[in-house]
């Protein structure tokens, strides 16, 4: 490889990293792969396609990155055989750095080894490939020997990789739940809400939104500490979802605020559901034994009915406001927008 | 918005339409009426003349009838959808013309990347608002 080569290939490596922290995309081989071929210019349908994705702000979530491999980067005419043994060594070292950063964090250091690579300049021919391959696998096979979770076994033993597969399959549901109280993070909210909107706009179908946030949260965590600060957010997370119905969608939209999102709901409505959850809270308070006696939890909720057309962050806007009401106006009640 | 938009039009700041340029025919093909209302007011007010089909053959139909400047298209439709009425239409005479831009709640990738294998232009997730088809359509339409 020439010098030109090589700085070009560096250039194209930095970026390919820079854009994969930009979106949060996990330092897997695949992922990297993807992100390699895009910055190189030589696949203009993988260009086209993330380009659609990123101007759409679709998440790269992982089954879309999944695809995009599959699709564009194992598939590339060019190299095939190559590409086959690399697919599978691919594989199962995401595989393994999947189990490891769910067990470890080792996936940290090969993330530093994916990036020491890239800016030793990776270069488009198959000995580079080659080469990249062979020393990841080394490096994926020093990870698992760091690691009692995954042995070298591993991939001897077709019941164990199941059971990987298995932990592999949690780890990423639970990426889309928040950690302490078991429903919907932040981040797949967004995904809920556009997907429920888009839907709402095809079929003309009401859809609600309500904006939770408990009642002087703050002085819960300064009394009783943050401890009994989880506890509370606990127990209205679990009030929520037993006030819902299947297809509705609980979400900790932020610190101590949530979010719920209503499909076949209209304002009318939502405002119901929303006075359930309060009247909810004051039949069924949480019972815990603290000196001094904890006050019982209370709740502001603002409520909004979407317009389809509106931006979805107007949307979102106008629910906030209506939770901003109903704490300005003395809390523990419903407001709607 | 609409008013930067018409403005950059009109002076064609960038390559595009000539001064005074009338934005063109605009066909929406959805089979839900909610979501031509929409269109139909975003892109009216953007100076388009519209025109609807509720699904891809009476798109086809009126496509050759008279020709459109652009295409807003739904992929899901009853007797004819999206797409194959995007390969029909890049096959009829003139049907190589039109900006098409898909408006789908499609998102995966294999959708995205058969519309742009089969000719799309560009690709409008569900929901949009005003916001987001200008911005399609200043790549598609505005700076073409």
């Amino acid at each position: 490889m020439s010098v030109d080569e090589l700085t070009k290939a560096r250039s194209i490596a930095d970026s390919a990293i820079a854009t994969m922290q930009r979106y949060e995309i996990p330092t897997t081989p695949a992922n990297y792969a993807i992100w390699y071929e895009y910055h190189a210019g030589q696949s203009p349908n993988l260009q086209r396609t993330i380009d659609v994705l990123i101007s759409n702000n679709a998440a790269f979530n992982e089954n879309t990155l999944q695809d995009l491999y599959a699709t564009f980067v194992s598939s590339a005419k060019e190299a095939q055989a190559v590409r086959e043994i690399s697919t599978h060594a691919l594989q199962t070292l995401q595989d393994i750095v999947g189990i490891a950063a769910l067990a470890r964090g080792d996936a940290e250091q090969f993330g530093n080894t994916l990036r020491g690579f890239a800016s030793q300049g990776l270069g488009e021919s198959l000995g580079n490939l080659k080469s990249l391959i062979e020393t990841l696998v080394q490096e994926s096979q020093n990870m698992a020997g760091r690691t009692e979770y995954v042995g070298l076994r591993m991939r001897e033993s077709a019941g164990k990789i199941e059971a990987l597969e298995r932990n592999l399959e949690s780890a990423i549901l639970d990426s889309t739940l928040d950690g302490l109280t078991g429903v919907a993070n932040r981040k797949s909210f967004d995904t809920i809400i556009r997907k429920s909107a888009g839907e709402a706009m095809n079929s003309g179908d009401e859809l609600s939104m309500l904006m939770i946030d408990i009642d002087h949260f703050k002085k819960v965590n300064d009394t009783w500490g943050h401890q009994t600060g989880d506890i509370v957010l606990r127990h209205l997370a679990q009030t929520l979802q037993k006030a819902v119905r299947g297809g509705d969608h609980v979400a900790r939209y932020g610190g101590e605020e949530f979010a719920i999102i209503l499909p076949n709901t209209d304002g009318k409505a939502a405002v119901s559901v929303a006075e359930n959850i309060r009247e909810t809270l004051a039949k069924e308070p949480l019972v815990i034994e603290l000196t001094p006696p904890i006050t019982p939890t209370t709740v502001s909720i603002g409520a909004a009915c979407y317009d389809p057309g509106e931006p979805l962050a107007e949307w979102v806007g106008r629910a906030d406001a209506a939770l901003y009401s109903a704490k300005r106006d003395g809390r523990d009640r419903v407001e709607l927008n | 918005m609409v008013e930067i938009v018409l403005n950059s039009i009109n002076t064609g700041a960038d390559g595009g339409l000539a001064p005074n340029a009338i934005p063109g025919l605009c066909l929406l093909v959805d089979d839900s009426a909610l979501v031509r209302k929409i269109a139909r007011k975003i892109f009216s007010g953007l100076g388009f003349e519209t025109d609807e089909a509720e699904n891809g053959q009476i798109a086809l139909e009126k496509c050759r009838g008279r020709m459109p400047d652009v295409v807003l298209l739904d992929w899901n439709m009853p007797v004819m959808d999206g797409l194959e009425f995007l390969k029909s239409l890049r096959h009829t005479d003139g049907g190589r013309e039109p900006a098409v831009i898909f408006c789908t709640t499609e998102t995966d990738v294999d959708h995205i990347q058969r519309a742009l294998a089969n000719g799309a232009n560009e690709y409008l997730m569900k929901p949009f608002d005003q916001e987001s088809l200008v911005a399609k359509l200043d790549m598609v339409y505005y700076r073409k």
